[in-house]
């Protein structure tokens, strides 16, 4: 698998504005891709609560688009880096359902619900790194 | 031909991937004499075989079809001469690739023409560079490169062709598997029946809501008295597809829970006191049409005037 | 009146929002503002937010509208949210975010029906 170097996008995060400019690209290249209406909701909530979590523990962070092909199957990957402080708790934040409370809404359990691949790497004073895919049904 | 996606890149990738070269493109050009001298020959030779077997033979049944075919076959062939290979080149045989998949020729006779093609063209070679081996092994390379490039494109328009038709045919199956019926004015039933696994229930769940919305309907009946196994897994599908209809501002209904399934459903302490239940698809209707302002009547009880 | 970038229109003893834009902190403030203050000008009872032009609603903006339906709760009107397009519900679920204690309806229509037939009870019950 591979990915074409066009195809791939970096935002920064540090102001409240750009979790929404994350999310409009997001939207945007599923849209073009041809994601059916669910998949783009999923994707574009999935960044939209990942860049949130950038802006509101690191205050600073990175947001990379990829669109990935693997044959003939194509996926969005999304990847989300700052140095924060870290998750302390990793397995509270991956178990819990939705903190209703503004600072501990991490949303990452909900978030993992809607793609197909997860990964994070985190720990304190170690910053943050969040992976994520979802790939295009194929019929 | 949207599938396969050709683009610059993906271009610059193949070219590279068989080793097609500037020095490859030049040697072309300056073998365009030599195809000219023999296309004719080659084609024919080509047709040999082709008309030689029964099965191919079948896709050329008259003469006036043969003449074109091999007329389009020449220029087929002083095209891989061109000294251009670029996206109009790769859509030019993609063009070729698609005619033969349409007409029906199987995959192992194409590759077997391509087979003789090199054959007869390697022949005409060692008599073209008359003793200089070298020279005609080269040339043979190039030839080979380009004719290898040619068939990964036409290889790739059968295989898009029959993703097309799969596309196709899953969303019918889709379609067919979630019938969605508006039993009255508001008021719709979902038959769930068969298994479901998780991409089903995903499924059920995105028509459920899309049609809701679009018949603007207040309730969604949801009969499983069709689904063989209700599990915890089942079970929560079945929940959450409830939960998001109730998020729309409508409301489920669940019918077709057998004794077995209620037993089941309460020992694994799912709750399902949200939603409306009725274990007959009957009294499922009588509730919707309850719901919306309605009831059903006996012809006896309109006619006396009654029906309140 | 309003100051922010959502509509607000007197219908009745109701109020209608009509969230058309891309929500974040600073236009979230104006408009929970813009709300209270509506409802305290006009003594509108009844709340309806129009979310059908919202393609993506994330828990923060879940949290928002929750959060304006209990804000206009206290000062006596309630709320419903209409026009929740599917993918936002299947989303929502899917995320686990079931926006309890929110009154949603399909349509304006709907919501102005359920907002009519709430009246009519005594305060404290709710009508399913």
């Amino acid at each position: 698998m591979y990915q074409s170097e066009r195809e791939r996008w970096e935002i920064r995060i540090d102001k409240e504005a750009d979790i929404v400019a994350v999310r409009q690209r997001v939207r945007d290249i599923a849209k073009e891709h041809r994601f059916d209406q669910f998949a783009v909701a999923a994707l574009t909530t999935a960044a939209s609560e990942l860049s949130r979590n950038v802006w509101v523990h690191a205050q600073k962070g990175i947001a990379l688009i990829s669109v990935l092909r693997n044959g003939h199957k194509i996926g969005v990957e999304l990847e989300f880096v700052d140095h924060g402080p870290g998750i302390a708790d990793l397995n509270r934040a991956l178990a819990g359902g939705f903190s209703t409370s503004h600072s501990l809404g991490l949303g990452l359990s909900g978030t993992k619900r809607l793609v197909d691949e997860f990964s994070i790497d985190t720990g304190p004073a170690r910053g943050t790194k969040i992976v994520i895919r979802k790939w295009k049904k194929e019929f | 031909m949207d599938i396969l996606k050709l683009d610059d890149q993906e271009l610059k990738r193949r070219l590279a991937f068989f080793e097609l070269t500037d020095e490859d493109f030049k040697r072309l050009t300056a073998l365009k004499p030599f195809a000219e001298r023999w296309t004719n020959e080659i084609t024919e030779g080509l047709y040999e075989l082709i008309m030689g077997q029964q099965e191919s033979r079948a896709f050329f049944p008259d003469q006036a079809t043969l003449a074109r075919v091999k007329k389009l076959q020449n220029s087929y062939f002083l095209g891989l001469f061109s000294g251009t290979y670029d996206l109009n080149y790769v859509r030019d045989r993609l063009r070729v690739g698609t005619a033969h998949e349409r007409i029906g020729m199987p995959p192992k006779l194409y590759l077997g023409a391509y087979r003789r093609y090199l054959a007869l063209i390697h022949a005409r070679l060692q008599d073209h560079f008359k003793g200089n081996d070298a020279e005609a092994f080269k040339a043979l390379s190039t030839i080979r490169k380009i004719i290898f490039f040619d068939m990964a494109l036409a290889i790739d328009t059968y295989i898009s062709a029959y993703l097309e038709t799969m596309t196709r045919h899953q969303a019918a199956i889709r379609e067919l598997s979630t019938p969605v019926i508006k039993v009255h004015d508001r008021i719709l039933l979902l038959p769930i029946v068969g298994t479901v696994d998780t991409q089903r229930a995903h499924q059920i769940m995105e028509t459920v809501l899309v049609q809701i919305v679009e018949q603007q309907a207040k309730v969604m009946i949801l009969d499983i008295a069709g689904v063989p196994v209700v599990d915890t897994k089942v079970a929560d599908h079945i929940l959450k597809t409830t939960a998001a209809v109730q998020l729309l501002g409508a409301q489920t209904i669940l019918t077709g829970i057998s004794a077995s399934v209620a037993r089941t459903v309460v020992q694994l302490g799912v709750e399902i006191t949200r939603v409306h239940t009725r274990s007959k698809l009957s009294e499922g209707i009588e509730l919707a049409l309850s719901i919306v302002g309605k009831k059903i009547t006996s012809n006896r009880e309109r006619a006396e005037g009654g029906g309140a | 009146m309003p100051y922010g970038p959502i509509p607000i229109l007197k219908l009745g003893s109701t109020l209608l929002a009509t969230i058309q834009i891309e929500l974040h902190d600073t236009v979230v403030d104006s408009f929970q503002n813009d709300v209270l203050e509506e409802i305290e000008r006009t003594g509108s009872n009844g709340l309806i937010i129009d979310i059908s032009a919202l393609e993506t609603v994330d828990s923060y903006v879940a949290r928002m509208l929750a959060n304006t339906g209990k804000m206009a709760k206290l000062m006596g009107a309630e709320t419903v949210i209409v026009g929740m397009r599917p993918a936002v519900a299947a989303t929502l679920v899917r995320m686990g975010y079931f926006m309890e204690g929110i009154s949603t309806a399909l349509s304006l229509e709907e919501g102005l029906e359920l907002h009519a037939r709430r009246s009519k009870l005594p305060d404290g019950m709710v009508d399913s």
